[in-house]
C-alpha cells in the first residue's frame, strides 16, 4: 500500500467527509494528470506552454523597446505575466473536472449519487493542475532570473507578505474555478476549455502586463473590482523587495491594505462560490442535464 | 473487460506470412462468412510502461461457415471472444492467425469492398452527437454510406416506424433514454441496407417488449432477400433459440459445437432432464455421498429457492431417477414437485462447457471487451 | 447476387463528397443548438486579443502593431480550432464509439476528416470575422489593402495548410496517447509565438523564422499582414510570393501527410486493437 494509500485508509480520513471528497480526488486528479505514456512530454508540457506564453511578451517587448529588457519595470511585467499562469492553471483544473468526468469518463451520474462533499471534490480535482502551474511558474521565474536577470534573491523576498498572498490568491482562484465549474454544469462540450478562455479574458483586467491606467476609464472598473489585480500586485511586491518600481495603479495602498482586500474577496469568493455552485446542480438536476452528453 | 493497454505482438507481415504458410481459405460463393483457423492474440501491459506484458489469447482457430440468408448465432458466456471475431469480420481487427472472408472477400485485404456491404450494432452503443436529432444522426450515417438524401429520409422514417421512434425523430439524441437510444443505433446499422449485418448483443438494454420488436424486425429483414446473412452474437439463449438457424457455441475463444438450434438440443434429448423441487436437503455431506454420485446422474445443479431446493438433472437414464428420489429420502427431505424438461441451449451450453453461461472467463483468456 | 430492390450507394468521388458534407453538417448545425458560444467564443477571445493591444500601447508602439495583434488574434481562432476541433477530434470520436463507425463505413476516414475541418472552417471564420471587425472598430485599424484577389489566394492557401496540418495531428494524437489533450494544451501557446500572432516573425531572426514557416499559419499571417497594412512589407519576413509558393507546397504535403497517417492510423489499430475502439 503506497503512503498516499494509507493516508486515504486513516480513520479520520473514513470519517471526514469533505477531507475524504478532497483528499481521494486530488490523488484521483494527480493519476489522470501525470498519467502520459512518455514522462519526458509530460516535462515539456509542464514548461513549453509557459515558457512559450512568456516568451510571447518578451518578444514584444523587445520589439518596440529594441531589446531595452533592463529597464525595472520589465520585472514587473514579466513577474505579472508569470504568475498569471496559476490563474489559467487553476481555473481551468478545477472547472474543466465537469466535462472530463461527464463526458469523457461518464461517471457524473456516479458521483452525483456518492455520499461526498461534491465541491470539495471539484477542487480536490484541481490540485494536480495547481501543482503543475507552480513547478512552471519557478521554472519561468528561474528563467526569468537566469536570463533577464530579473532582481529576485530570497533574501529580500518579503516572505510573511508572499505566503499570505499566494494562499489567498490560490483561494480566490480556486473559488472562481468552482464558478466556471458550476457554468459547465449548463453548457455544452465546445471545443474551447472554458477556464483558458476566461483567464485569457481577465488578462485586460488585471493589470499583469500592463498598469490598468492604459484601459479606458470604464473598463478599469472591472479590473479595481477583480481580485487577482491585488494578488498580482502584492505578490509582486512582495518578491521583488521595496526597491521595486511597477505600476502606478495601487501605489495608495500598503501590502497590508492589499492583503486585507485579499482576504475580503477570497472570503466573498467561496461563500459565493459554493452557493452559486449549489444552486448550478440543483439547476442541472431540475433541467436533467447532470449526466448529458454533449458533441457535434 | 480486461484493463489495461492492449498491444498485438506481431506485425501485418507476420500475418501475412502466416497466411502464405497456412492454407489458403478457398472462397466458396455459396458463403457469406467464412474462417479458417483465425487466431487472435492480445498483449496486456499493466499500468507501467516495463510492467510485462500478458499474452491473452481471445480467439483460437476458429473455423466457421456461414452460408447466404442465413441467421447465424454466436454463443458464449462474457469474454469467451464473441466481440473480438465481430471485430475481425468487420474490419476492425486484423486476425492474428488465419484467414476469413465476408462476402467472398478477405477480411485483411480486401476492406473496401467489405466495408461496403457490412454494418455493425453494438449493445450498449453511445456512438452519434448529442446535439443532433435521432433523424440528422441516422441521415448523416447514411450519407456515409452513400446514400442520397431523399433516400435516407424515406428509410430513416420507414425504420423508425419500424421500431416505434417516430415521435421522437426530432429529439436530441442526448435527450433519449438509454432504450431508445439503442433503438435509434439499431436502425442506424440497417439503413445503408447491407447485405451482412453484425449485431453484438443487440437487445442489451433494451424492454422485453422493445427486445420482441426488434427480434420481429430482424426475421422480418431477413425474410425480405433471400442474401441477406446476420451474425448475433447473444447472451439471451431464447433470442437465439426463436432466431437462429444455426448456432455456434464458442468459449475461451474456441467453437465447441455448431448446429442448428435443434440439432444441438437433440444430442441432449436422450438424456432426460428433470427439474425436483424438494425440501431442505440438510447438512452437506462428504464428495461420495452427494447427488453427483448417485448412479446414472451425469450432472446437477442445485439452488436454494424460499426454504426449499429445486435440482436440475441430467441423467444418463430415465430409471434413474429412483436412484435420485431415494437419495433425497436418504437425506431426510420429501420431494415437492417433478417436472420433466425438453433441454435449452443453455443446456446445451451446460453440458459443453461444464458451467452456466453466465459465468465471466474473461479472466482465463478469452476475449475482450464483452 | 440478387440486387432488386436494393438501395443504390454512391461511390468513389461522389462517395467522398457527401460524406464530407454529412459530418460537416453536425459542426455547422452544432453552433445553432447551443448559443454559448456566442459569447464564450467571440467576446471572450476578443478580450484576450485586446491585452497585447494594450500592452503595446502601453509600450507606445506604432499604430501598425496594433493592427498586427488584431489580426494575429483573428488567426488565433483558426488556430484553436484545429487544435482542439480537429487534432483531439479523433479522440474525442473514439471515445464516444463513433471513431469505430466511422472506420466501418465505406465513407473514407479522409472525406470525415475534410468535414470536420470545412465545419470548423464555417464556424470558426464567423469567429474571426467578429474578433477582427470589434478590434478593428474599438482601435480604429487602418487598413491598406494592395491586391484582394492575393489576399484571398493566401487566405485560402494558407486554411489548406493549415487544416491540412490538423488532419495529420488528428491521427498522431490518436496514435501517440490517450490524453490528446494534453496535447492541444501544448502546442497552443508555443505556436502563438513561433508563428508570431502578436508580433512581426522577422523579430525572432532569420533562423527561428525559417524553422517557424514548417507551421502554415507563420507565413500565412506575415504574408497577410504586407498585403493588409502599410508597415506590413517593411516588416514582411520574405516576400508575399515566395511565402505563397511555400505555403502551396506546405498545403499539398500536409494534406498528402494526412492521407499517408490516416492510413497507417487504421492500420495500427486494426493491427494493435485499441487506437479504434473506446476505452476509458
Amino acid at each position: 500500500m503506497s503512503l498516499a494509500e494509507r493516508l486515504m485508509d486513516s480513520s479520520l480520513m473514513r470519517r471526514n467527509n469533505a477531507l475524504r471528497s478532497f483528499t481521494v480526488a486530488a490523488w484521483l486528479g494527480w493519476q489522470i494528470e501525470s498519467n502520459w505514456a512518455d514522462p519526458f512530454l509530460f516535462a515539456i508540457y509542464s514548461i513549453a506552454r509557459p515558457v512559450a506564453s512568456v516568451m510571447i511578451l518578451v518578444v514584444m517587448y523587445s520589439v518596440i523597446t529594441n531589446g531595452a529588457l533592463d529597464q525595472p519595470i520589465f520585472a514587473y511585467v514579466y513577474l505579472g505575466n508569470a504568475l498569471y499562469i496559476l490563474v489559467g492553471q487553476v481555473i481551468t483544473g478545477v472547472s474543466w473536472v465537469v466535462i472530463d468526468d461527464r463526458e469523457h469518463y461518464r461517471v457524473a451520474k456516479q458521483l452525483f449519487t456518492m455520499p461526498m462533499n461534491h465541491a470539495l471534490y471539484l477542487l480536490g480535482r484541481g490540485v494536480a493542475r495547481l501543482l503543475i502551474g507552480t513547478i512552471s511558474l519557478i521554472i519561468v521565474v528561474g528563467f526569468g532570473m537566469i536570463v533577464y536577470k530579473i532582481p529576485i534573491s530570497a533574501a529580500t523576498i518579503d516572505w510573511p507578505v508572499f505566503l499570505a498572498s499566494m494562499a489567498l490568491g490560490i483561494t480566490t482562484l480556486a473559488a472562481l474555478g468552482l464558478i466556471l465549474g458550476a457554468l459547465t454544469m449548463m453548457m455544452a462540450r465546445h471545443f474551447w476549455v472554458l477556464g483558458e478562455a476566461v483567464a485569457g479574458a481577465l488578462y485586460l483586467f488585471c493589470g499583469a502586463i500592463f498598469p490598468l491606467e492604459t484601459l479606458p476609464a470604464w473598463l478599469r472598473v472591472v479590473g479595481f473590482a477583480f481580485p487577482v489585480t491585488y494578488w498580482l500586485e502584492v505578490t509582486r511586491r512582495a518578491l521583488l523587495g521595496p526597491d521595486a518600481v511597477g505600476f502606478p495603479t495601487l501605489v495608495w495602498l500598503s501590502d497590508k491594505q492589499l492583503l486585507l482586500i485579499l482576504v475580503g474577496s477570497a472570503l466573498l469568493m467561496v461563500i459565493g462560490s459554493m452557493s452559486f455552485y449549489r444552486w448550478a446542480v440543483y439547476r442541472a438536476k431540475d433541467k436533467g442535464i447532470l449526466d448529458m452528453e454533449t458533441s457535434y | 473487460m480486461l484493463e489495461g493497454q492492449i498491444e498485438q505482438p506481431f506485425d501485418v507481415g507476420s500475418i501475412e506470412m502466416a497466411q502464405q504458410k497456412g492454407s489458403e481459405l478457398v472462397m466458396q460463393p455459396s458463403l457469406s462468412i467464412q474462417t479458417q483457423n483465425v487466431g487472435r492474440i492480445y498483449k496486456l501491459h499493466g499500468p507501467k510502461k516495463k510492467d510485462d506484458a500478458k499474452e491473452v489469447i481471445a480467439l483460437k482457430n476458429v473455423n466457421l461457415e456461414v452460408h447466404h440468408g442465413e441467421l447465424f448465432g454466436l454463443l458464449g458466456p462474457n469474454g469467451a471472444g464473441k466481440t473480438t471475431l465481430i471485430k475481425v469480420l468487420a474490419t476492425l481487427l486484423l486476425p492474428t492467425s488465419g484467414t476469413a472472408s465476408v462476402t467472398g472477400y478477405d477480411v485483411v485485404k480486401d476492406v473496401k469492398q467489405i466495408r461496403r456491404a457490412i454494418s455493425m450494432v453494438s449493445g450498449g452503443e453511445t456512438s452519434g452527437y448529442g446535439l443532433l436529432t435521432v433523424e440528422e444522426n441516422l441521415w448523416m450515417f447514411a450519407r456515409f454510406y452513400g446514400l442520397d438524401t431523399d433516400t435516407a429520409r424515406r428509410r430513416i422514417e420507414m425504420m423508425l416506424d419500424v421500431v416505434g421512434l417516430t415521435d421522437r425523430q426530432r429529439s436530441k439524441i442526448s435527450d433519449l433514454s438509454t432504450g431508445l437510444r439503442q433503438k435509434m443505433n439499431f436502425v442506424r446499422g440497417f439503413i445503408s441496407d447491407p447485405n451482412v449485418v453484425f449485431l453484438d448483443e443487440p437487445t442489451l438494454g433494451l424492454d422485453v417488449g422493445a427486445a420482441r420488436e426488434v427480434r420481429g424486425f430482424v426475421k422480418d429483414w431477413m425474410r425480405e432477400h433471400p442474401d441477406r446473412t446476420i451474425l448475433l452474437t447473444t447472451h439471451y439463449m431464447a433470442e437465439a433459440d426463436e432466431l437462429c438457424d444455426r448456432v455456434a457455441i464458442i468459449d475461451q475463444g474456441q467453437v465447441l459445437a455448431c448446429d442448428t438450434p435443434e440439432n444441438l438440443k437433440k444430442r441432449l434429448r436422450h438424456e432426460p432432464i428433470f427439474t425436483l423441487k424438494v425440501g431442505p436437503l440438510g447438512p452437506k455431506p462428504s464428495h461420495d455421498g452427494r447427488i453427483e454420485a448417485v448412479p446414472g446422474v451425469r450432472q446437477v445443479r442445485v439452488d436454494d429457492v424460499d426454504g426449499h431446493v429445486t435440482l436440475n438433472l441430467t441423467l444418463a437414464a430415465e430409471d434413474a431417477l429412483s436412484n435420485v428420489l431415494a437419495h433425497i429420502s436418504g437425506r431426510g427431505s420429501k420431494l415437492i414437485s417433478l417436472e420433466k424438461n425438453e433441454p435449452t441451449l443453455e443446456d446445451v451450453f451446460v453440458d459443453m462447457v461444464g458451467r452456466s453461461l453466465t459465468v465471466d472467463t474473461s479472466q482465463h483468456g478469452g476475449g475482450q471487451d464483452e | 447476387m440478387n440486387d432488386e430492390g436494393r438501395v443504390r450507394k454512391a461511390t468513389g468521388f461522389r462517395l467522398f463528397w457527401i460524406t464530407l458534407w454529412a459530418r460537416a453538417y453536425p459542426r455547422i448545425v452544432g453552433t445553432t443548438r447551443e448559443k454559448s458560444w456566442i459569447f464564450f467564443d467571440t467576446l471572450l477571445p476578443v478580450m484576450g486579443t485586446t491585452a497585447y493591444i494594450f500592452l503595446y500601447r502601453a509600450l507606445n508602439a506604432p499604430p501598425d502593431y496594433v493592427g498586427f495583434v488584431v489580426v494575429g488574434g483573428a488567426m488565433t481562432a483558426f488556430w484553436i480550432n484545429v487544435l482542439w476541433s480537429m487534432a483531439s477530434q479523433l479522440y474525442w470520436d473514439k471515445d464516444a464509439g463513433n471513431l469505430e463507425l466511422y472506420v466501418l463505413s465505406p465513407g473514407p476516414l479522409m472525406a470525415i476528416l475534410a468535414g470536420m475541418s470545412v465545419g470548423g472552417l464555417v464556424m470558426t471564420g464567423a469567429r474571426a470575422a467578429a474578433i477582427l471587425t470589434v478590434c478593428s472598430l474599438l482601435f480604429n485599424v487602418t487598413y491598406q489593402i494592395n491586391s484582394l484577389p492575393m489576399l484571398v489566394l493566401v487566405f485560402v492557401i494558407t486554411m489548406a495548410a493549415l487544416y491540412g496540418m490538423g488532419m495529420v495531428l488528428a491521427s498522431i494524437f490518436l496514435a501517440t496517447g490517450r490524453e490528446a489533450w494534453h496535447l492541444s494544451n501544448l502546442l497552443q501557446e508555443p505556436i502563438y509565438l513561433a508563428s508570431g500572432f502578436y508580433f512581426p516573425i522577422k523579430a525572432m531572426g532569420f533562423w527561428v523564422a525559417t524553422a517557424a514557416s514548417i507551421l502554415p499559419l507563420t507565413l500565412g499571417l506575415d504574408a497577410i499582414r504586407q498585403l493588409l497594412f502599410a508597415a506590413g512589407p517593411s516588416l514582411g519576413f520574405l516576400s508575399v510570393k515566395a511565402e505563397l509558393a511555400i505555403l502551396s507546397v506546405l498545403a499539398v504535403v500536409f494534406i498528402a501527410g494526412a492521407y499517408v497517417s490516416l492510413y497507417k492510423m487504421e492500420e495500427i489499430g486494426r493491427r494493435q486493437g485499441r487506437l479504434i475502439e473506446r476505452r476509458r
